[in-house]
């Protein structure tokens, strides 16, 4: 086993990865750039290295600074986290080449799963589901007619060298293709100078659905069960959940099986993750693989009492799985939310600053995977994700009551965070129900606003707390600060 | 003692007096209330309303205090205090009248020079922050005057990036 690890990575993953290398007996080396110098994962870790500037491409993006700090300190393995190099085929490969072992997928493994096309390949070539469609762009009528009745309807029309909505249509019949053909293809060509246009399998009300796999390095594959995230803004997954309220037992084990196939197919060694989406007739389609350590891991963690990051290390040390399919059993629901500085009534702002104040919710079945503390300064630079907040619960009703009581419980005070929005989610009919498409956001909340029903409280605790004349520290205030108060430029009221 | 405080954009008259023994009786735009109160910690206040407690937890910001109760944070603001430092104020649909960022940011592009014509509304900086890009956009038509900002510039809200020079609209005067 390795004895000291270095996280390549910042925030609440390098604060959740620390705390198992701690349980395991393996010291920790934490990077960071020069705006990170107070960050959680600094201070937990046994030994930190300064890697430059805040941008990214100067520290956590620079594989030479990254690479050396690993040999100063002696580190054996990186743990790449989610995002930054955690994807990138040429930091895996480069650790391979220095001798330093990777705690994630083989470098091929990375790269053949991060080009679309070969993902693509390799999945119909095992036998996993993909999304029907065309693999070339066609003009005439009659072969587009043939293609549609192959593909079966609704089918969507796309533009091949398309994006952002233009020259798409939905067609629903066979007596519709030929004219939305027509209209999607000159619209395609007045907006990319190029009317080549595709047909796709349209999926109505799909959610997003993933497997959680693991791989070792002697040709075990197994899963850990599903996730979903249909709940996702702007793309951006929100809120996640196992088990699925969408799954039966006999779907939950034909997609268990496609996913440790897609594993096998692509050679897959570690912790990887099957996304697919599932329309309303129970058939599921190949989305991609996510060749890291999801955000999202702690709710097959809740259900299944495995430690994720826990057997990322010991695969990438070279130990064999010592769980097999039979022993993964699912137990209860677990539901998270991320908790993102952020404004939900300015679109979605992000929002740093110091926080003042922190208090976590507590009791049984909450788990809280945070990178900030009280008085900490959410720097500008990089991904606006606080923590997580996690329930675990017998059943999904109680999952949800217990998510919305930690929610409430939660307090961030400094930075906003859209603790309010998620409340009104979960206490949604549409979420209760477990109607969780992808469309839910804009079906649902597109013009959300909050319910203000605390306003006497705050203002009696206003007055109390001015006329007893309380005081607080006073808070450093420097010009820096004050002026990233997000309180100076916004409106006027603040969830 | 009698505030005028301003929360979630409504402004609320308030009358309150405390008494020796830990109670508050107040009026909050009329309603009158009468509460037990407990000071826990610098940053939190037991409160019983009716019989029912409830936990208030409150920060000081540069704008006010930030106050959470069940779940939501609010800031509270003296209004009398507003009114005599005066600060501008202005509604979320409201076009600022500056070419100023909204949050820290480092500017990505911009996309204007020195004597351009601007139109209302067009986008002459690109900020970015958290891994998000912000277009701002001139205010009203007019001629850029000058630019203050370079590509890779970290800025702050309240910095001009772009001084633009309005141009008078017809039919209106400029004021």
């Amino acid at each position: 086993m390795f004895e000291k690890i270095l996280i390549a990575n910042r925030g609440e993953i390098a604060v959740r990865i620390i705390a198992t290398c701690r349980e395991m007996g393996i010291r920790t080396v934490a990077v960071y750039s020069e705006a990170d110098r107070d960050a959680l994962h600094v201070l937990e870790a046994d030994q930190a290295v300064c890697l430059g500037p805040a941008e990214p491409m100067e520290s956590y993006l620079n594989m030479d600074r990254i690479m050396a700090a690993a040999r100063a300190s002696g580190a054996r393995a990186i743990h790449p986290g989610y995002g930054f190099l955690a994807e990138n085929p040429a930091f895996a490969m480069r650790c391979e080449q220095e001798g330093v072992v990777f705690i994630g997928p083989p470098a091929r493994a990375i790269r053949d799963l991060g080009d679309k096309t070969v993902a693509r390949r390799t999945m119909i070539e095992s036998g996993v589901p993909v999304i029907p469609g065309m693999m070339q762009p066609e003009a005439d009528p009659d072969t587009l007619a043939r293609e549609a009745d192959r593909i079966g309807y609704p089918v969507l029309i796309k533009a091949a060298a398309g994006g952002g909505g233009k020259g798409m249509r939905v067609v629903h019949s066979p007596g519709d293709l030929a004219e939305a053909a027509v209209s999607a293809s000159s619209e395609a060509r007045s907006a990319f100078g190029n009317g080549a246009i595709y047909l796709e399998k349209y999926l109505e009300k799909p959610r997003h659905v993933e497997f959680q796999v693991l791989a070792d390095a002697h040709g075990n594959v197994i899963h850990l069960l599903e996730r979903e995230c249909s709940i996702q803004r702007r793309h951006q997954k929100i809120i996640e959940e196992t088990p699925s309220p969408a799954l039966t037992p006999g779907l939950r084990e034909e997609m268990g099986k496609a996913a440790t196939a897609a594993a096998k197919a692509a050679g897959y060694v570690n912790a990887g993750t099957v996304e697919f989406l599932l329309d309303g007739q129970g058939k599921f389609y190949f989305l991609e693989v996510n060749t890291r350590l999801q955000v999202e891991h702690p709710v097959t963690e809740m259900i299944t009492g495995i430690d994720l990051v826990r057997q990322q290390i010991e695969i990438a040390a070279g130990s064999p799985l010592r769980i097999s399919q039979e022993d993964i059993v699912g137990r209860g629901h677990a539901i998270e939310c991320r908790i993102y500085a952020e404004d939900p009534l300015s679109a979605f702002l992000p929002s740093s600053g110091k926080i003042h104040f922190v208090k976590e919710p507590k009791g049984p079945g909450i788990r809280t995977d945070s990178g900030v503390y009280s008085g900490y300064t959410v720097p500008m630079e990089y991904d606006p994700i606080l923590s997580k907040l996690i329930t675990h619960a017998q059943n999904r009703s109680e999952c949800i009551q217990r998510m919305k009581r930690a929610l409430k419980d939660y307090v961030i005070l400094g930075v906003l965070t859209p603790i309010p929005f998620l409340v009104d989610i979960l206490s949604s009919e549409a979420f209760e129900k477990g109607e969780t498409y992808t469309d839910f956001i804009d079906t649902h909340f597109a013009d959300w606003r909050p319910t203000l029903e605390g306003t006497d409280l705050a203002v009696l605790a206003y007055v109390v707390d001015t006329l007893a004349n309380r005081t607080r520290r006073p808070s450093a205030f420097t010009a820096e600060t004050q002026a990233c108060s997000p309180w100076l430029t916004l409106g006027n009221f603040r969830p | 003692m009698n505030y005028s405080l301003r929360i979630a954009g409504q402004d609320m008259p308030v009358e309150a007096e405390l008494s020796e023994q830990g109670s508050v009786n107040a009026t909050i735009a009329g309603r009158e209330v009468v509460a037990r109160f407990r000071g826990i910690s610098p940053n939190q206040i037991h409160l019983e309303v009716d019989g029912v407690g409830v936990n208030a937890f409150l920060a000081d910001d540069p704008l006010g205090k930030l106050v959470n109760v069940g779940g939501t944070t609010y800031l509270v603001q003296d209004a009398d205090d507003l009114a005599r430092s005066g600060p501008r104020r202005r509604g979320l649909k409201e076009l600022p009248q500056e070419v100023t960022p909204p949050m820290p940011s480092v500017v990505v592009r911009i996309m204007v020079g020195q004597g351009d014509p601007v139109e209302k509304g067009q986008g002459v900086v690109v900020v970015s922050a958290m891994k998000m890009e912000t277009t701002l956009q001139a205010p009203f038509k007019g001629k850029v005057l000058k630019v203050n900002a370079a590509e890779g510039d970290k800025v702050m809200p309240g910095q001009i990036l772009v001084d633009i020079e309005r141009e008078a609209e017809e039919g209106k005067d400029t004021q």
